[in-house]
């Protein structure tokens, strides 16, 4: 019952979020003096396990205009798995991710009853093994 | 439903349905390189399409009245535009960047740029040169 309650907001959600997508491509074309588009690939660690929610996920990315899924790694044992998401008008990197991981956690809520309460990504691990080539 | 009411939803559905596709596809101009323009897109797929088959339904209704079978084909129709250009949308940019199209230089931050971490399989007792990231 929670699943399919949160199913229907997430449908409304997603629906909102092509709306507002779709709005911001259409009309930063009219505001001049500033750069159209601010293009970005960010690295996005996924809480999602199962292929229907990673395959969710990332046509739920795909569908937002603003936002596309250019690259998905599979997971190790070790490492969850990873989307890279080409992001136009995100301010900053923290931002876009921001708006990705509430997406996500609203599809895991409606894959899984509940919002998963645990920690976003191990973002740490990510960053440590960039510093060593 | 009266003539007016139908003929005004007619319009603002397929001339707004309409003025997305065209502004998308001026904005295609506005960015650089092929992800962007895969990006940009979206709006005429994920919304002026399923608007154009609204105004098309809201004509139908007012035509030929109500009837179940249109109702589903409209349904159908709307969530097969957003399925399908949503598996093509990452379908195009998956071969976009495989086939090593250039990404605009300007795309800040890449992390693209190396390869994934955890995805180049390295064996730490092969002597070999580390391969480049596939």
């Amino acid at each position: 019952m929670m699943r399919l309650i949160h199913g229907i907001s997430y449908l409304f959600y997603i629906g909102w979020a092509i709306m507002t997508g779709s709005l911001t491509i259409v009309a930063r074309q009219f505001l001049p003096g500033r750069q159209y588009a601010q293009p970005m690939i960010v690295e996005v660690p996924l809480r999602c396990v199962t292929d229907l929610e990673v395959t969710l996920f990332a046509s739920s990315i795909t569908i937002t205009p603003g936002t596309l899924v250019t690259a998905i790694a599979a997971g190790t044992s070790t490492q969850p798995p990873v989307l890279f998401v080409h992001a136009l008008f995100e301010e900053s990197e923290e931002a876009a991710l921001e708006g990705l991981y509430d997406m996500e956690s609203r599809l895991l809520a409606m894959t899984r009853g509940r919002a998963p309460s645990g920690p976003a990504a191990s973002s740490a691990e990510v960053e440590q093994e960039e510093g060593s080539p | 439903m009266n003539d007016a009411v139908a003929t005004a939803l007619v319009g603002v559905f397929g001339i707004s349905g309409s003025l997305l596709m065209l502004f998308s596809a001026l904005a295609m101009f506005r960015v650089r390189d092929a992800l962007s323009r895969i990006n940009v897109f979206s709006p005429a797929t994920g919304l002026g399409m399923p608007l154009i088959v609204a105004a098309v339904y809201v004509y139908d209704i007012h035509t030929e009245g109500f009837s179940w079978g249109s109702l589903l084909m409209a349904v159908a129709a709307v969530l097969c535009l957003i399925i399908v250009s949503s598996v093509a949308s990452n379908t195009l940019s998956r071969a976009s960047v495989l086939s090593g199209q250039p990404v605009y230089r300007k795309t800040a931050p890449n992390r693209l740029a190396r390869p994934p971490a955890g995805v180049v399989d390295e064996d730490p007792d092969s002597p070999d040169q580390p391969r480049a990231g596939d």
